[in-house]
């Protein structure tokens, strides 16, 4: 623990990376502190090398692309683990020949439209960014508009919020955001007496002690339970699970090799080891890194 | 709405609705089908009228075969198989090759096929089609073209896989007043551990609570590339999907004490080795597809040269035998769907996805979901799931506040059980159907706002 920066076990303070996450060729741009910054300082008497080869980087920018590279990193393998597929392969749908009774079984589609559906090689990720895109553009989701209905409009929110609600959705962050997440349900304010009388805790589940005795929260109404039941989906992005609280343990983190406790981090790659033995396999053929 | 008859449709009877009802949780490992026929056969179907059928299509390089959906099941060498899945996080997303795996279970007359059963004529079959919760518009766009333009299945319902959990039969054991079929629970908070995601639904009345549906991106199949990862560790079975899943089904489990287990699995340094636990160390005999059939495992013994094992020197009748040796795998790798944060996935685990979803919703109605907690899923069949998810919850929440979880009898086919017993209600089923004639007269538009709740009901 001696060695090294002083670095904060506290959970609060989360270094998020600021450069994109988009895949891209192995490199990262990293900039590079000239070390004739200031050659009253320079004595050469800083070990360089072992600076430059600890995992935190020398400057601030340095430990900034080095944590966004290994975000980059662990995003991709987590795409991987994620992968339905097999990895390189097109297996095609292969015409059977003998094919008598489904005798339309590969007719490219019946109409147009299928023909389209059937045709198109588009992947999820790419309904994704469509939808992603449409809600940028325009502010709401498709076929959330009530064209001809819309005398029901005034149950709904009002469109200035919802627009800034859905716009938060492009972005990469998990989930929507707190005051999204746990806020009150988005009910109309005149039937809402009760959410509107008093804005809904967000850590209720701890204060439950003192208002328990008094009185029990009570049930929503009809008419907010059929608000609450109308209220549109929220897109796939919003509807991912937050990251955990911060009063959670920071992450655990398991030796390579083994599988047990990482105790003690690779100087070259940052992987994590539980002992000497485990750390020596690393060293032979598992740390992909010949110079760092 | 005009719900008149049109001269077009002669095959429907007079109120719309064909006597058959197609109920399909397509899922996207496997597919369970199934009819129910209520005019026929007043009863709710029974889960042995529900076919699980493999979703995918494989393609063998050891015998140049590519096998689509229920042919699978004919497959005599599961070894170096490679999938491709149409359906991807849940979502039917490459229509050609659902078509293709839809075709041979459902409308092929081909005997030799499990689904030989489900010889189906769509137009006179309804269709109840499940989906996963916030599908891009898009893709719920295309799926209701296919159902009607391209399969042309005479009613069609779209509706959240989960949400028919609420019409399947209770799970919890103290309330035994059976409900009729068709007569959704009140309250349910669903769990579905499934292939690609986690996902939890608050339900009430069977209908979705869409502000509180959240999702957990990590999945059976999660599960299965990361115990792939490890293994390869040792022994390469990157290509192995199959034999891998074979293997996360033997002997994975959900660990109660996570930091004792993984004493017992350590090795222990050069010069304190430890014993290994045989209790959780196992050995696990991969098929070879001549003679085992299907892979098995065995308590750890280290006195065994798996070397000489591999070239068959000291086996019985000197048959080769290719032995994995798992320790913490066993149990790190369920470990993901409680903490997420193992592989660095910036999600929280289960149970606090649980809590944002529960503390989205109105505080009165806080209680009644946390009591009411169903788990369905392939994933949930991992022993230990439901306890560890039980203990993780109420030390997350006061002692006051009551916690029940239960998990389905038949957590694969639950959904698919729920849906039949909705078709069985004909009145329910009518209200929620969308014939081919509404199709034709109203537009994709509409019929994508009534599954979504906003008309009708």
């Amino acid at each position: 623990m001696a060695t090294g920066p002083l670095r904060f076990r506290t959970p609060h303070i989360e270094e998020l990376p600021t450069a994109q996450s988009r895949q891209s060729a192995g490199f990262a741009w990293v900039a590079v502190s000239t070390a004739q910054d200031d050659p009253a300082k320079n004595w050469g008497t800083t070990n360089r090398k072992r600076a430059r080869a600890s995992l935190g980087g020398q400057t601030e920018q340095q430990k900034e692309a080095l944590s966004a590279r290994a975000q980059r990193e662990t995003e991709r393998r987590i795409k991987e683990l994620n992968n339905d597929n097999s990895r390189d392969v097109v297996i095609e749908v292969a015409k059977k020949p003998g094919q008598s009774a489904g005798g339309g079984a590969f007719k490219a589609g019946k109409t147009t439209g299928t023909k389209k559906i059937l045709a198109s090689g588009k992947t999820f990720a790419h309904y994704l960014d469509d939808e992603e895109a449409e809600i940028a553009r325009t502010g709401r989701r498709e076929g959330e508009v009530e064209a001809p209905g819309a005398a029901q409009r005034a149950s709904k929110t009002p469109l200035a919020r919802r627009k800034a609600r859905e716009g938060s959705s492009a972005s990469n962050s998990p989930a929507p955001s707190a005051v999204v997440a746990m806020g009150p349900p988005r009910v109309p304010r005149a039937a809402s007496t009760y959410f509107a009388a008093e804005p809904m805790p967000v850590d209720d589940l701890d204060d439950d002690g003192e208002d328990s005795e008094d009185q029990l929260p009570c049930l929503p109404t009809s008419a907010e339970m059929e608000a609450l039941l109308n209220t549109p989906p929220l897109t796939y992005n919003q509807a991912r699970a937050a990251p955990p609280p911060a009063s959670m343990p920071p992450p655990r983190r398991f030796c390579e090799t083994c599988g047990y406790w990482g105790r003690a981090r690779c100087m070259k790659c940052g992987a994590m080891t539980c002992s000497v033995v485990c750390k020596d396999e690393h060293d032979q053929s598992k740390c992909l890194k010949m110079y760092a | 709405m005009a719900r008149q008859k049109s001269l077009t449709t002669p095959t429907l009877s007079p109120n719309d609705l064909a006597p058959r009802t197609l109920i399909l949780d397509n899922g996207a490992h496997t597919l369970k089908a199934g009819f129910s026929s209520p005019l026929t056969d007043p009863a709710p179907a029974t889960p042995s009228a529900c076919h699980i059928i493999p979703n995918c299509i494989a393609r063998s390089t050891r015998d140049r075969r590519t096998y689509i959906g229920p042919e699978l099941t004919t497959c005599a060498d599961y070894g170096d198989l490679a999938y491709r899945r149409p359906v991807e996080k849940g979502y039917i997303v490459n229509w050609e090759g659902e078509k293709a795996i839809w075709e041979r279970s459902f409308f092929s007359k081909d005997a030799h096929i499990d689904g030989a059963g489900l010889g189906c004529d769509p137009a006179e079959t309804n269709l109840i089609l499940t989906e996963a919760p916030n599908a891009p518009a898009s893709l719920q766009r295309n799926a209701d073209e296919m159902v009607f333009e391209e399969f042309g299945f005479g009613a069609y319902y779209r509706t959240l896989g989960s949400s028919l959990n609420a019409y399947a039969p209770s799970p919890f054991p103290s309330t035994t007043t059976t409900v009729p079929a068709g007569v959704p629970l009140e309250c349910l908070l669903v769990i579905d551990a499934g292939y690609s995601h986690t996902t939890i639904t608050p339900l009430h009345h069977g209908r979705p609570l869409q502000t509180a549906i959240r999702r957990l991106e990590i999945g059976g199949k999660t599960l299965t590339n990361r115990l792939k990862e490890l293994i390869s560790r040792t022994f390469d079975v990157h290509r192995e999907d199959h034999i891998v899943e074979e293997i996360k089904e033997d002997v994975c489990y959900v660990s109660r004490t996570f930091p004792q287990d993984l004493e017992k699995t350590w090795k222990g340094g050069r010069y304190d080795g430890r014993e290994l636990d045989t209790g959780v160390v196992v050995d696990y005999v991969l098929p070879d597809y001549e003679h085992i059939k299907r892979g098995f495992y065995r308590p750890h013994d280290a006195h065994v040269n798996l070397r000489n094992r591999a070239l068959g020197i000291g086996t019985e009748t000197g048959r080769r035998e290719h032995v994995v040796t798992l320790g913490n795998e066993r149990f790190t790798v369920p470990e993901l769907v409680f903490t997420p944060s193992d592989i660095g996935m910036q999600q929280a685990g289960l149970c606090h996805t649980v809590l944002q979803s529960v503390n989205a919703l109105p505080e009165g109605l806080r209680q009644a979901y946390l009591a009411n907690i169903l788990v369905v899923g392939g994933t949930s069949l991992l022993p230990g799931f439901v306890e560890r998810l039980e203990a993780e919850l109420r030390s997350a929440v006061d002692e006051d506040t009551v916690i029940r979880v239960a998990r389905a009898e038949d957590p694969v086919g639950n959904v698919w059980s729920g849906g039949a017993r909705l078709a069985a209600d004909e009145a329910a089923v009518r209200g929620v159907m969308v014939t081919r004639q509404e199709w034709a007269e109203n537009g994709e538009g509409w019929v994508r706002r009534r599954f979504a709740g906003k008309k009708g009901r």
